[in-house]
């Protein structure tokens, strides 16, 4: 059980940033993906992005890193009207932590790879946080896939940034480790605007202050309805039960 | 280079094959007389190229094929081996490898002189043979270079730690030209010798017979003493008294016809080496002179190079030539 | 310890092989001696062989040290930019296509009659193996830790990429390459005794050879062969211990 927030001092959320993609388009191997796709991003929200397998959503999500490749365009800005360049902090479903260095290490490439000194004190209170305080100096072929996830997620907080990425990170794990995880990153998360891609519908009404569905080739963005209640829901929730059987329908699976 | 290697696959397809060869099954006048020269032909094998040639081999109802070896080394073991019928090698590795125990016997001479010398570059400070000391000598591994160099030297008063030796294997002239080393031994005073003049670097050679060491035979030919009954020898013997005396009747023809056969060979080195081989050449390619044999190995024997000097009929004969 | 039993097993198992072929072949002891023969021999002249094999062992030693110097830097060339490619890897392939005898007496005769040449000549004979392993490594870094990268750097450092990520990911890679070389790097510096030196082990095998001591030489082969397959296991060894977390074995799916 990790100890309760307020008793470990936290840094300071930034300021939330909302950010918006105009006009995307994706086009591979002749195939269009997308076209003329909008997305927003409500600043200090939490953002899940459903869809099924091959519909574009990584590259979406891609996009939005800054990790663009060709056959993809938009016109991308947070609510400032600058670049997301710097501000973003990104989470995939590997952990992609470095196995030649210590979970501490790990946590504090960000700094490293800038050339500035990292703050071990901060890394190890963030590591902490997520429950591997006593794995700071492990390497990460020690660790259970579930801790792995940890010590990414340790990373990404470390970081900082307002905007945060996730492209399904708790897909690998098992059912259990999942829900814990998704109650972690609600928790921790909480404050930054986050996108957070799945292919599980209850995550994504778990996890979502707002929901959006992918569908269709060429792929659009559906709204679902917010759901009421402060993440983590309860999958037991009607209201989300109901949900989960709209997007079902929707998805057409139902 | 890969001696080793092939020596270790030679060695193992021997293994498999050695009892199956010996099993004799062909009649012996129409095998092929296989002749393993002791390096890549050169004007040293005159009388071989010429009786092949001018058809002296012929005449006497051979049918001799001469191979090249990867290794001088390779021909006598060979020829022990019975994967051979003639071995070209030298004098004194004869007397190192009957020492060893190979079964083979001197048959015939081919070059009746020595021709190993010492070089050193005419215009180098190196003068007289006491001038050697404290300088470095290039030798390529021969077996008995050390105790020819010892001779040499002691006659000048110098010893063996006041040289070094440094083994330069085959690359002799290029070791000295480019002033590696100061001298080499085991340059072939016909062959070295002129290179070195049409490479504008004159040489200056030492000879070891001048210089202590009992004359001997720089080329021989041996066989397996268990094959000397093999009458295919006897007329191989015959057919090169034949083509030695048209060498040294038609010197010209002879080397038109060594050319022919080699064209490779028709260069301005080949031809003063033919001119300075030719004198040296074994005027009666099967005589023996028994007591320039036992004085040679007597010398070997002083020099510790071999463990006994064997009576010089266990590894040296002069075969009869048919009538 | 298990190892050892079973490598002692092998080399007697190998030692009977031997044994036969020259008993069943009835071989001569010029052209192949029995195994006991040559280990009198080995016992015999255990002095000389321990000298040339010293002189022999520091001639691999270094040229692998610098061959894998070369290699190390010529692969991290390579990946530098498209012009540099263009002109190195043609050399690269070359080094490998063309047979390291052929140019033995070119460098003995340029780099002398010392341990400069038989160190070239090893180190030429690592260089490709060395460097096209660790080049490879380098060209297939995950692509997800350069997409952590990028978004982790607002301007692109490519230098800090290479430092903490490319280089480490890419140092099994470099392993193979060094084990190639530990196997390889032998030959290269007996070959360059071959064409020409005053010591070493394939000095003394040129010399038992034309004098007929066939029994040294096949001790001397036998030192020899002994020196490389050590020289591979501390290798393998080293590699082992300098990278703990590259695992021997391929992983097995994971259970948690």
């Amino acid at each position: 059980m990790s100890p309760p927030v307020a008793a470990i001092p936290c840094t300071m959320t930034p300021a939330p940033l909302a950010v918006s993609l105009r006009a995307a388009r994706l086009v591979y191997s002749g195939l269009t993906l997308f076209d003329g796709l909008d997305l927003e991003l409500t600043g200090g929200c939490f953002t899940c992005l459903l869809g099924p397998s091959g519909i574009g959503k990584t590259s979406l999500l891609r996009l939005l890193a800054g990790l663009t490749a060709i056959g993809i365009s938009g016109e991308l800005r947070g609510d400032d009207g600058l670049p997301l360049t710097g501000r973003v902090a990104y989470m995939a479903q590997q952990d992609l932590l470095l196995p030649w260095l210590s979970v501490l290490d790990n946590v504090t490439l960000g700094r490293r790879l800038r050339g500035e000194r990292p703050d071990r004190e901060r890394a190890l209170q963030l590591l902490t946080r997520v429950g591997l305080a006593d794995c700071a100096r492990a390497r990460p072929d020690t660790l259970s896939g579930g801790m792995r996830q940890r010590a990414a997620l340790a990373r990404t907080l470390m970081e900082d940034r307002p905007v945060v990425l996730m492209d399904e990170p708790f897909s690998g794990l098992d059912a259990l480790t999942r829900l814990r995880l998704q109650a972690l990153a609600a928790e921790l998360l909480a404050g930054r605007t986050v996108l957070l891609v799945t292919h599980d519908p209850l995550e994504a009404l778990r996890l979502g202050d707002h929901v959006l569905v992918m569908n269709g080739r060429p792929a659009t963005l559906s709204t679902l309805p917010d759901l009421p209640g402060v993440p983590p829901r309860d999958p037991g929730d009607p209201a989300v039960q109901a949900a989960y059987r709209a997007i079902l329908r929707l998805l057409g699976a139902a | 280079m890969l001696n080793v290697v092939r020596a270790i696959l030679l060695l193992l397809t021997v293994a498999v094959l050695a009892p199956g060869a010996w099993a004799d099954d062909k009649p012996a006048e129409v095998k092929k007389l296989v002749v393993m020269l002791d390096w890549f032909v050169n004007p040293d094998h005159a009388a071989l190229v010429v009786a092949q040639e001018k058809g002296f081999f012929a005449a006497q109802n051979l049918e001799v094929e001469l191979q090249t070896p990867a290794d001088p080394n390779d021909p006598p073991k060979l020829a022990a081996a019975g994967k051979v019928d003639v071995a070209v090698t030298y004098q004194p590795q004869l007397h190192i490898h009957v020492n060893a125990g190979l079964p083979i016997k001197r048959i015939g001479t081919l070059v009746a002189t020595p021709l190993n010398s010492l070089v050193v570059l005419k215009d180098g400070p190196v003068k007289t043979l006491a001038d050697l000391k404290g300088r470095k000598i290039g030798y390529s591994v021969g077996g008995f270079e050390e105790a020819l160099l010892k001779t040499m030297l002691a006659k000048a008063g110098l010893k063996m730690e006041d040289v070094t030796l440094v083994n330069v294997n085959f690359s002799l002239s290029p070791a000295l030209l480019a002033k590696q080393v100061d001298a080499v031994i085991g340059a072939f005073r016909n062959f070295e010798l002129n290179q070195m003049d049409l490479a504008k670097k004159p040489g200056l050679a030492f000879y070891p017979e001048e210089e202590g060491i009992p004359p001997y035979d720089e080329l021989v030919l041996v066989a397996n003493r268990d094959q000397l009954n093999d009458p295919r020898l006897g007329r191989f013997m015959a057919a090169l008294e034949q083509a030695t005396l048209y060498l040294i009747n038609h010197p010209d023809e002879a080397w038109k016809a060594f050319i022919a056969k080699h064209k490779d060979l028709d260069d301005e080195l080949n031809r003063r080496a033919w001119r300075d081989t030719l004198p040296r050449l074994a005027r009666r390619p099967a005589a023996l002179d028994e007591g320039r044999y036992k004085r040679f190995a007597n010398f070997l024997f002083k020099q510790g190079v071999i463990t006994v000097a064997l009576p010089v009929s266990n590894y040296a004969v002069q075969l009869p030539i048919p009538e | 310890m298990k190892g050892l039993w079973r490598g002692l097993l092998t080399l007697a198992g190998l030692g009977l092989v031997w044994q036969l072929v020259v008993t069943l072949g009835q071989l001569p002891p010029y052209l192949l001696p029995a195994p006991l023969v040559v280990v009198a021999s080995l016992w015999r002249n255990a002095g000389s062989l321990l000298g040339h094999a010293g002189v022999t062992a520091l001639e691999i030693v270094l040229g692998m040290a610098l061959g894998t110097l070369l290699g190390f830097g010529s692969a991290l060339a390579l990946g530098y930019s498209r012009r540099v490619r263009r002109w190195l890897l043609p050399v690269l392939i070359a080094s490998q296509a063309i047979p390291v005898f052929a140019i033995a007496p070119l460098l003995v005769l340029w780099l002398g009659y010392g341990l400069g040449s038989k160190i070239a000549m090893a180190t030429l004979i690592i260089y490709f193996p060395v460097t096209a392993n660790f080049y490879d490594g380098l060209r297939h870094t995950p692509r997800g830790w350069l997409d952590l990268a990028r978004v982790m750097l607002p301007e692109p450092r490519r230098w800090a990429v290479l430092r903490h990520i490319a280089i480490p990911a890419a140092l099994p890679a470099l392993g193979s390459g060094l084990r190639v070389a530990a196997a390889v790097a032998p030959i290269g510096a007996v070959l360059g005794e071959w064409v020409g030196s005053s010591a070493g082990l394939g000095y003394l095998m040129l010399h038992a050879n034309s004098r007929m001591q066939v029994d040294l030489m096949f001790a001397a082969l036998l030192v020899l062969a002994a020196l490389a397959v050590g020289l591979y296991f501390i290798v393998d060894a080293s590699l082992k211990r300098l990278l703990p977390w590259h695992p021997a074995a391929p992983e097995t799916s994971e259970t948690d």
